[in-house]
């Protein structure tokens, strides 16, 4: 009996391992291209592990016409991706948590109507916004600021944070809040001391969530930024790719630059994104 | 804008804070609809408005490069751009194709998710490890992933192509994104690639917060292994099922960079969403009135979707 | 931290309510910016009656004293002045952007490039800039099948430029690209495509034997549409080559491959009043044309997802036998470190269709400045540089055609002392063409709105989805529509 479960699961181990490394291998071999050698990349048969490591793709990337001012600013691109993801990031989770306290621990009339108004307006598809949004920021020279689109992503970022801790807030007990009135505090001081303190793994978990958002969004950006001054990665990396099509390589180490900052902010803060995630939905 | 906030204002003196402490002041009800109002007016600036605006903008002919002569607002005129579209089949096949993208995609999704979570939940060692594999898609923004697919799927130097002509499998290069259906195939590949680790980690969380006694009970009891799963893990995890559809169903419209950079709607048609469609009519033809018209499609399709979800998870936590 | 965060939240939504209740006056802003000709009445009829506007709205260029010599734009002190530049990117077109640097060092002055992209991203670029009054820059790129789509954006550019000047440019481009007296843009270098085909399998003494036995006739580089059919055909069948021909399957790159193809056959898209008419026979011919080629596998499985770049890169790896394609790849073909066709291709005339006219589609990618642009005479001086005899030199060594009388002679002079046949023949032909063939789209703002919806019909046919009478007519059918609400037969 012991014999058999013991296969059984190292049976399970073994699946699961196998399906996983085929479930990465997408992001394996884009992460194998951008360090091969040119002439590893397109052959066939295909190589499957690089037989040599190189930078050289990194390189021509950073290097690239270095006497002209056009070349790709891969550096500013990055700069202003941070810049955008941080700005929007800290603000929109600020805004969504006090947002997400009111529903939480208040009823008021249009309690669920305002909620499904800022919901839906996640829904809104980039589409729908991006030529009015255009067509409304420029009058105000927030077209191609870093500003303007930061603005445009905490928007977009309110909506799930809101949510998130509204059900966060949900799961810390409001005796605690009532005691805290006995004790004389107001709403602001029940809410800064009593209940934000106990909230942050779920701030955390937004923030995660906030970040790879603006990281990743490319329909807007696009559209609403046009120059290395505010244009962002994923935008230049379109660029990149409709000037020097056949470029995959370059193309393969763009991406990994491009996901470095996600990475190291997956890592560090995974399991925070489970805790939060889930939190909310146990007692609801 | 403003004009919203204060009538949130009217509405709080008049309903006053149902749970709010019995000591609370008259000043104290607006204390909720002042953290909500920030978060409102941001909204209402960066979504609301541009909506109301386009709205306006789907009752005109504006044409971008003429605004002049185009941007007029005339009540006979007002519906041409709704009939055009009525009468446009490649509208139609485009709302069809998003249709059948979305239900694809979202089940496939979850279904493998599903199944992906109930495997790990089982996984005794490095777990981990597993994790961060299974992490590995959420560090690719959409755009990537879709470079990345359509390079796997290119006919001439692809990689599945090679992989299945060094195999010996294949003698003529396909042309997965061309052909039907795979180019729809391959579109929605990725983007259920793309989908999958959220999913799968907030129904692994599910999984593994569930009570081990019940399903001790359940297995003395000598209920086989599947109606364990179907009468003990589905109902207790339906919270979390439908916190990870209300997540996907938010960022359902970032298949739009997908599409666009794997086919872009194309060739003939045959992948064209209504986001590519939209978008193909806004900016490269400039006819900016049709396109809002039918961006106003894409919104009530989006907004009836998340709208569906967002009942039902109220409804459940109703339950609990 | 916290209050530096709140501080510029604040500041944000200010400026955004301000904004918001600003916003409502902005369609009267859209009206007022850019000014009134009405572009598309005006193509459909072809009236000269917008030469009136056309003096108002120029007043502020009347002043300037219209110049007299000739200048290479370096002669102007521009120190501290930024030109930006919008501009089209891509293998054949960067080297033109390395000299710059000269024209930086020589001024004074800063270029600060702001956007490169392929011909469409760049196309979408200026005009949604154009449209909505930002232009971030002083000079643009502009190209003879997209410039009517600019007229109201660009500066007339015959009051900057001296008679002498002008002269030096093929005088048929220049006046391609007069609209109501007014010149869009300065040419850079012109755009035709020539026959290329790989001699290796043309000369190839089996592969004519087996040819003429099997067809007839002798195998030559292809000189008509039918030949091109047949020898694809014959290539592919003796397998010693993936595909016999091929052109680029999507975009106005594919509208404009149909377009040769229907005029050689004796077609044409547009009669004289814009009415869509290439649902005739010849219109058919060049459809039944493409989807055979597709169908019987002569041409990549992939076209429709093709482009530019791709369908070069098919040829120079060897895939194919011979196609249309401009002589922009010259240089890069012809470098063994690239291309495995280096040496071992030729180029002739495009071939004849039906119609007993030959292929030649073609236009002039040019610089043009923007009239919003704010140092007009910087961009001026910019735009004069890059068009320059030298700079123009330099690009026509990479095989790009000239459109400089001067320039053709240089690299005539060049060729005819080199040891490469080619390099001289190739320039004969282009001549050739020029002279011939050369034909442009018809010049309307909507040819690109035109092109981006049919050429997914023509997809269509392509691929087998409609039959060739249901594709043309539902392209008649859609060009109607479309011009139709842009007032054309009103």
């Amino acid at each position: 009996m012991f014999q058999r479960q013991k296969i059984e699961q190292s049976f399970y181990n073994i699946m699961a391992f196998g399906i996983l490394i085929l479930f990465a291998l997408p992001a394996i071999w884009v992460i194998f291209t951008a360090f091969r050698p040119a002439n590893e990349v397109n052959v066939t048969p295909p190589i499957w592990i690089p037989q040599k490591i190189t930078l050289d793709a990194f390189a021509s990337l950073f290097g690239f016409n270095p006497d002209i001012a056009a070349g790709v600013p891969v550096g500013s691109y990055m700069w202003n991706s941070i810049r955008v993801s941080l700005l929007s990031t800290i603000i929109s989770v600020g805004l969504g948590t006090m947002a997400g306290y009111a529903f939480s621990r208040f009823r008021f009339r249009g309690h669920t109507l305002v909620f499904l108004l800022i919901m839906l307006s996640r829904a809104v598809p980039g589409v729908a916004l991006g030529l009015p949004l255009f067509l409304l920021m420029r009058q105000y020279g927030l077209v191609d600021t870093v500003h303007g689109l930061a603005l445009v992503y905490i928007a977009i970022n309110i909506p799930f944070t809101a949510w998130l801790m509204d059900g966060f807030f949900r799961q810390i007990p409001k005796e605690l809040d009532e005691a805290a009135y006995i004790d004389g505090c107001n709403h602001w001081s029940a809410f800064w001391r009593i209940d934000l303190p106990l909230a942050l793994p779920g701030m955390a978990a937004a923030s995660i969530f906030a970040f790879l958002a603006s990281w990743n969004e490319y329909q807007l950006a696009s559209l609403l930024t046009k120059t290395p001054v505010a244009k962002t990665f994923p935008v230049g990396l379109f660029d990149f790719t409709s000037q020097f099509t056949v470029d995959w390589r370059g193309m393969a180490a763009m991406s990994v630059l491009m996901m470095l900052p996600a990475i190291a902010f997956v890592i560090l803060t995974q399991r925070r994104l489970t805790e939060g995630l889930t939190f909310g939905a146990i007692k609801g | 804008m403003t004009t919203t906030s204060a009538k949130q204002g009217e509405k709080a003196n008049q309903a006053g804070v149902v749970s709010a402490p019995r000591h609370s002041s008259s000043r104290t009800t607006w204390f909720p609809f002042i953290l909500i109002a920030p978060s409102l007016i941001v909204i209402a600036l960066v979504v609301i408005y541009p909506v109301l605006y386009s709205i306006y903008v789907s009752f005109t002919p504006f044409h971008l490069l003429r605004p002049e002569q185009t941007f007029v607002f005339t009540t006979e005129k007002m519906w041409n751009n709704y009939i055009k579209l009525w009468n446009d089949d490649v509208f139609w096949k485009s709302l069809r194709n998003t249709v059948i993208f979305l239900a694809v995609t979202v089940n496939v999704s979850y279904l493998v998710a599903l199944a992906l979570s109930q495997l790990l939940a089982r996984v005794s060692r490095g777990q981990s490890v597993m994790r961060t594999l299974l992490m590995v898609p959420m560090m690719f923004a959409p755009v990537l992933v879709g470079f990345q697919f359509a390079w796997f799927f290119n006919a001439t130097v692809g990689l599945v192509n090679n992989a299945l002509f060094s195999l010996g499998l294949m003698q003529e290069p396909k042309a997965w994104l061309v052909d039907q259906p795979t180019g729809m195939i391959a579109i929605m590949l990725a983007t259920i690639w793309m989908n999958i680790p959220m999913l799968t980690i907030i129904l692994l969380a599910g999984t593994l917060s569930l009570p081990q006694e019940t399903f001790e009970a359940a297995r003395v009891d000598g209920a086989s292994a599947w109606q364990r799963f179907k009468h003990i893990t589905m109902p207790l995890i339906k919270p979390f099922t439908l916190i990870a559809l209300t997540v996907l169903s938010l960022d359902i419209a970032r298949a739009y960079d997908v599409v666009r950079i794997m086919t872009g709607g194309g060739p003939a048609h045959r992948t064209e969403m209504i986001w590519t469609y939209t978008g193909r009519l806004a900016i490269r033809n400039s006819q900016f009135g049709l396109a809002s018209a039918m961006s106003m499609v894409a919104v009530v399709l989006g907004v009836f979707f998340t709208l569906y979800l967002f009942r039902q998870l109220i409804k459940s936590r109703v339950v609990y | 931290m916290k209050y530096l965060n709140w501080r510029i939240l604040f500041f944000l939504m200010v400026a955004l309510v301000l904004a918001a209740c600003g916003g409502t006056d902005e369609p009267a802003d859209t009206v007022e910016t850019p000014d009134e000709k009405p572009a598309a009445t005006e193509a459909a009829t072809g009236s000269d009656e917008t030469e009136s506007t056309d003096s108002t709205e120029s007043g502020d260029t009347v002043e300037v004293e219209a110049p007299t010599g000739v200048s290479n734009g370096l002669d102007k002190d521009l120190s501290g002045t930024t030109i930006r530049m919008a501009t089209i990117g891509g293998q054949p077109y960067e080297a033109m952007y390395d000299s710059i640097g000269k024209f930086e060092e020589e001024t004074g002055a800063t270029v600060e490039i702001v956007f490169l992209g392929d011909g469409f991203e760049i196309d979408r670029y200026l005009k949604t800039n154009y449209a909505a009054g930002t232009e971030d820059y002083d000079v643009a790129w502009n190209h003879t099948s997209f410039m009517a789509q600019y007229t109201n954006f660009v500066e007339p550019l015959q009051d900057w430029f001296s008679d002498e000047e002008l002269a030096a440019f093929s005088p048929a481009i220049i006046e391609a690209a007069t609209i109501d007296g007014d010149l869009q843009l300065i040419p850079r270098h012109a755009d035709i495509s020539g026959m290329h085909y790989r001699t290796d399998l043309f000369e190839d003494p089996d592969l004519q034997a087996a040819f003429e036995s099997a067809y007839g006739y002798p195998l030559a580089p292809p000189a008509t549409l039918d030949e091109m059919y047949d020898m694809a055909e014959f290539f592919v069948g003796e397998g010693v080559v993936q595909y016999g021909t091929q052109f680029a399957g999507k975009e106005e790159a594919l509208a404009g491959r149909f377009y040769e193809v229907l005029v050689a056959n004796g077609g044409n898209y547009f009669d004289a009043d814009f009415n869509p008419i290439f649902d005739d026979e010849a219109g058919k011919m060049s459809a039944q044309w493409m989807l055979d080629l597709y169908t019987n596998g002569l041409i990549p499985a992939d076209t429709p997802n093709l482009l530019w770049p791709e369908v070069a890169q098919n040829f120079c790896d060897g895939n194919v036998a011979f196609y249309l394609e401009w002589y922009g790849w010259y240089s890069y073909f012809q470098d063994p470190e690239n291309c495995a066709v280096a040496g071992n291709f030729g180029i002739v005339r495009g071939p004849v269709g039906a119609g007993n006219d030959h292929t030649g589609w073609a236009g002039a990618h040019a610089f043009s400045v923007a009239k919003a642009s704010e140092n007009k005479d910087a961009a001026v001086a910019l735009v004069k540089f890059l068009t320059s005899e030298a700079v123009a030199y330099d690009e026509a060594k990479l095989g790009l055609l000239p459109v400089r009388d001067d320039v053709w002679a240089r690299v005539i002079a060049d060729a005819s002392a080199s040891d490469v046949p080619l390099d001289a023949a190739r320039l004969e032909v282009a001549q050739l063409q020029i002279a011939e063939d050369f034909f442009t789209p018809p010049l309307f703002p909507d040819w690109i709105s035109f092109t981006d919806t049919w050429y997914p019909t023509l997809q269509g046919i392509i691929l087998g989805d409609m039959s060739v009478d249901e594709g043309l007519e539902q392209g008649v059918n859609d060009a109607r529509d479309l011009l139709d609400s842009f007032g054309y037969y009103e």
